[in-house]
């Protein structure tokens, strides 16, 4: 008798508990990663990956957002692609279909965005993809693929950054002929497409070679690029080329001048007292802006706080960084919206708006953001010159 | 032109060298225990890592940390060898089964120690050498010169040694050489340790040239068997010989042809060869 009394008595609690379990789990956003966190071309996707997190712990740890009455914790599941486009699919399948994710962080890489593109498309209005990828743009904007915003600015266009970019190299520099190495893939092959008008358009000429993805060696394509005497090397597009290209072309006295749209500064820091000028476009030099920006200097001691270790100043914390803006301004445009499920809606609040967090982010008529950067000019030494510019 | 072309055959001998001490370790290995350990590129990253670690974060001198990093490797391939190759032993399959699976261990471990971020060591001799329009940097000259050093002593130690002697005797007939007294058991065990050792060794000169990262030994690997299948298996120093002209086709095919498919140019040479050649330019044809 009195073990059954027990036995009711627990059933009676779990019967109480049943409810509050269900109403905490509809109280939940989901959001998806899908980003290449290891693999050789990782840089954007590790870096990228790691501001979300920290976003999704500050939020869940204030409590939550509000939407109408409704308080919402945000749960994330972020998934490796490797770089791999297959495996990419799989997990993006798992999102959509078993996660039953509505937002998707995510790719930074082209190929991989490419490969996706036709799963993906089919559940266009059903979900929303905010991507980096730089072909991206070829798909961006167009009927039938509203699920997908650029989350980066375009290069080229009036409010394009490697426009504002070239301009500012030949203000600073006057080139006659700049030399372009990009890996042999999707990203590579469109930075060529897009730069080569650029340059031409301001009297430069080009000459553009394409590597393998993975080479170390690069003496042979610089060898041959040299024979065309650039004024400056416009090599692209990760850090794990980058630096290797950067050191081999001073020691190998192929070029000391070099202009980037992609990478970091950490190529060009590692190698300064070898390079006479190192051009690049970075979101935010944070080294500057902790010091003026309260919510970049929040960011950073969030970083340290949360994986423990420094601040990557050197690398791409531009992604991360980045991303990290895009959970608050998602939530931004929910709230606003009213809702956390009615993904058009929440789409086009959040293409209408301008989000003002580490970056003023805003978008453009063909669905790609627009933000503010800097240009950061190296010269002999490491010393730094920074311009902000305001597309 | 000529400069450009002398300047990438010498290129191209350099980067060979690198080959060529994993094809070394390759062509040993498969020798003596039977099996093809592809696992070799990840004990080169192992080195690789290593030499940064105690270059620039332990601050040791380079020759210290390049000591302390074949150290490493060696360890590393003697616990690999006690808990997974003694194993496979002669067994092409289970062998090459084992090193793949290796291979994603000791990759993840790299990136969760290490991440993806390329680490770039602190340049170790700085400069270059020039003549006329060619220029070669002095720490890509030293390493090939150590490269060529250890192999040349490999080669050496194998013709000259009793246990060098003892190992060719186990290649070309193992019952033969236990009957001899040859104690089988630890030169596979040594054998193992000591091409790992070299892929260390190798790693660590890879760092004072190249940044790193966690997946570099499987670019390494492949070229390293191929420049083993190359010069023919077996061969010790064919196998430097393997990994030069390859590093020389990949660099000078790369002059007159797309950059993008240089890999290929050492793969068809590779093919062209073992057509006419199939045990490789310095294999037996028996």
């Amino acid at each position: 008798m009195k073990s059954s009394f027990k036995g009711y008595f627990a059933a009676a609690l779990l019967a109480a508990a049943v409810p509050n379990l269900a109403s905490a789990q509809t109280a939940t956003v989901k959001l998806g990663q899908i980003e290449a966190q290891t693999g050789p071309n990782a840089i954007y996707g590790y870096m990228s990956s790691q501001g979300v997190p920290i976003a999704v712990d500050e939020v869940n740890k204030a409590g939550g957002f509000k939407v109408g009455d409704t308080t919402y914790k945000l749960e994330l599941i972020a998934l490796d692609t490797r770089g791999d486009p297959k495996e990419a699919t799989i997990q993006l399948k798992k999102l959509l279909e078993q996660d039953k994710v509505k937002f998707v962080f995510g790719p930074f890489l082209s190929n991989v965005f490419v490969t996706i593109y036709p799963y993906a498309k089919q559940f266009n209005g059903k979900f929303l993809m905010l991507g980096g990828g730089t072909r991206i743009h070829e798909y961006v904007g167009q009927p039938g693929n509203e699920f997908v915003i650029r989350t980066w600015n375009w290069d080229a266009g009036p409010k394009g950054f490697g426009e504002k970019m070239v301009d500012y190299l030949v203000k600073t520099a006057h080139p006659k002929k700049v030399a372009m190495l990009f890996q042999n893939d999707s990203g590579g092959k469109v930075l060529g497409d897009t730069y080569e008008p650029i340059f031409k358009a301001r009297g430069i000429e080009t000459m553009t070679e394409y590597f393998e993805p993975g080479t170390k060696d690069f003496s042979p394509v610089l060898a041959k690029i040299a024979e065309f005497h650039p004024d400056y090397l416009f090599p692209g597009y990760s850090d794990a080329a980058l630096y290797d290209i950067v050191r081999q072309s001073i020691e190998g006295n192929y070029s000391k001048k070099f202009f980037l749209v992609r990478g970091s500064t950490g190529p060009g820091m590692k190698n300064k007292d070898g390079l006479e000028d190192y051009i690049v476009y970075v979101p935010k030099d944070f080294e500057e802006a902790e010091k003026k920006e309260p919510k970049v200097k929040h960011f950073v001691d969030a970083y340290k706080a949360f994986y423990k270790r420094d601040f990557p100043y050197d690398q791409a914390p531009l992604c991360s960084s980045s991303c990290y803006d895009h959970v608050y301004m998602l939530i931004a445009a929910m709230q606003k919206a009213g809702t956390v499920d009615d993904v058009e809606k929440i789409r086009t609040t959040l293409l209408s708006m301008t989000y003002e967090g580490m970056w003023k982010i805003s978008f453009d008529d063909h669905n790609e953001q627009v933000f503010d950067f800097d240009i950061v000019h190296l010269k002999k030494g490491g010393v730094k010159e920074v311009t902000h510019v305001e597309p | 032109m000529t400069q450009v072309v002398v300047g990438q055959i010498l290129n191209g001998i350099i980067l060979g060298s690198l080959y060529g001490i994993i094809a070394l370790g390759v062509t040993m290995t498969f020798g003596i225990t039977g099996i093809v350990n592809f696992a070799l590129g990840q004990f080169m990253m192992i080195g690789a890592y290593a030499t940064w670690y105690f270059t620039d974060l332990a601050m040791l001198p380079f020759p210290v940390a390049v000591v302390l990093a074949v150290a490493l490797a060696a360890v590393a391939g003697l616990i690999a060898d006690q808990a997974l190759f003694r194993f496979t032993r002669n067994n092409l399959v289970n062998g090459l089964l084992v090193s793949i699976g290796l291979i994603s261990v000791m990759e993840s471990g790299a990136l969760l120690l290490f991440t993806t971020t390329p680490k770039n060591m602190d340049i170790v001799i700085a400069g270059s050498w020039s003549l006329g329009a060619i220029t070669l940097p002095r720490m890509k000259v030293v390493a090939f010169l150590l490269l060529v050093a250890v192999i040349g002593l490999t080669w050496l130690g194998l013709s000259r040694a009793w246990l060098g002697r003892a190992t060719r005797a186990y290649a070309q007939n193992p019952e033969a050489a236990m009957l001899m007294g040859v104690p089988t058991k630890l030169l596979q065990t040594g054998v193992v340790v000591y091409s790992c050792a070299l892929a260390g060794f190798g790693g660590a000169l890879y760092a004072s040239l190249f940044s790193l990262e966690p997946s570099l030994g499987g670019l390494f690997i492949l070229k390293g068997v191929e420049a083993a299948i190359l010069a023919g298996v077996g061969n010790l120093l064919g196998a430097l010989a393997g990994g030069v002209i390859l590093g020389v086709t990949e660099s000078v095919g790369s002059l007159y042809l797309p950059s993008a498919f240089r890999d290929a140019y050492g793969l068809v040479f590779l093919v062209a060869i073992l057509l006419f050649r199939p045990a490789g330019l310095f294999g037996s044809q028996k």
